[in-house]
């Protein structure tokens, strides 16, 4: 087939316009596909036992009929059973509807109600508690009730060095002892020594009805 | 004169007598920590001690106050042993009853003991007189207040002097012992 020089250089320029049309649709306009990401599917288990261990000791043990664990956060739900330990042994035993751990910040948050309750009557009630592992603080931001020894402790706030048994109550603070009631804005109560340091102003009075 | 001084005793160591009788029976007392900032630390309750202290001493304004019946003590250092019934307030404590007023360095009860006392720069002030001495010692048992070193009982019109006195209500009793002196204006408008 003869072509004239005229239809020759147009069809080489449309080669070449064509040839531009596609570098500039794939260099610039085409967004290359992502790389594979590797995404680790949620895994939600039935009917568990888990046991946390820290250096070897078992620290906490759970029975949840639900556990859902999404990346490094473990919701468990419908719990069943929660045991807290301390050098091996129970310590405290919680019941609350739900948890959820933040494996790596060592976070354990029990949405309440939640009721913990430990050895000679001790007794915990808050809305949340806040578990951390690192420091063994037990925290409750909110109102907690504690019943301990005869004593009936409320406050607005409180964090507890479980390790130490140290409770720092603040806020609001009341305390029913034997037929008096104590209302203070801050106190210290070291559980083992049995002695509360007080901080601000006190009101001590003889409880209405006590003997 | 003597008549009024029986007036005074008498007087004196009913409100005495009441303190005790309010201790022998079962308190309804009140115990108030005011004037003190949210984190200055007010005091220790020793639970299995059973002993509550205080000390707001280097915190200006702030004062601790403990009210029973119609009697309150006042002062900034103090401790109450629960067990025994014992409350002792140190550094200055006032102690008033309707319009009697005993101040003292320290100021005791004895609860087991029935048994109030005051040491230590002991002013007793009531509507007639003032009374001055180192030690005043109430027993709610024996009945009888006893004011040691020091012992001057002040009147509008006179004064009473010596180192030991006692007095027992149900006797309508008064006891000087060692060497008393009194000075009295007699003069008459």
């Amino acid at each position: 087939m003869n072509l004239s020089t005229k239809a020759k250089r147009l069809i080489a320029a449309g080669v070449v316009l064509v040839g531009v049309i596609l570098f500039i649709t794939f260099r610039y306009l085409a967004t290359p596909a992502p790389p594979a990401v590797s995404v680790p599917p949620s895994v939600q288990l039935v009917e568990s036992r888990l046991v946390g261990r820290k250096e070897g000791q078992r620290q906490w043990e759970i029975v949840s009929r639900m556990v859902l664990q999404e990346g490094d956060v473990v919701t468990l739900s419908e719990l069943e059973e929660m045991i807290v330990f301390q050098d091996g042994e129970p310590y405290l035993s919680i019941d609350t509807p739900r948890a959820q751990w933040q494996r790596k910040q060592e976070i354990l948050h029990l949405h309440g109600p939640v009721l913990v309750e430990g050895k000679e009557g001790f007794q915990l009630e808050s809305d949340f508690l806040e578990w951390q592992g690192r420091t063994n603080m037990l925290s409750s931001p909110g109102p907690v009730r504690i019943i301990w020894r005869g004593m009936e402790i409320t406050a607005s706030e409180m964090a507890m060095d479980t390790e130490e048994g140290v409770v720092h109550l603040k806020r609001d603070v009341e305390i029913r002892d034997e037929g008096l009631v104590w209302k203070l804005e801050e106190v210290v109560y070291n559980l083992d020594a049995e002695s509360m340091d007080f901080y601000g102003n006190v009101l001590m009075e003889e409880e209405a009805g006590s003997d | 004169m003597i008549k009024k001084l029986i007036i005074f005793f008498l007087f004196a160591l009913l409100l005495l007598a009441a303190l005790g009788a309010s201790g022998a029976e079962k308190q309804s007392g009140k115990l108030e920590i005011t004037g003190v900032p949210a984190d200055a630390a007010t005091g220790r309750y020793d639970r299995e001690a059973g002993v509550f202290s205080a000390d707001v001493s280097g915190i200006e304004g702030a004062l601790i106050r403990v009210t029973f019946e119609e009697v309150t003590i006042v002062g900034q250092i103090m401790e109450w042993r629960t067990e025994d019934d014992y409350l002792i307030f140190t550094s200055g404590a006032e102690l008033t009853k309707e319009d009697f007023t005993l101040t003292a360095d320290t100021v005791e009860y004895f609860g087991s003991e029935n048994r109030l006392q005051a040491a230590g720069n002991v002013v007793v002030v009531t509507e007639d007189a003032t009374v001055y001495s180192d030690q005043l010692v109430y027993n709610e048992e024996t009945d009888e207040a006893v004011f040691t070193g020091q012992v001057k009982v002040a009147f509008e019109d006179g004064t009473l002097e010596g180192e030991r006195f006692v007095m027992f209500l149900e006797k309508n009793e008064l006891q000087f012992f060692g060497a008393f002196q009194g000075l009295f204006n007699t003069e008459r408008e």
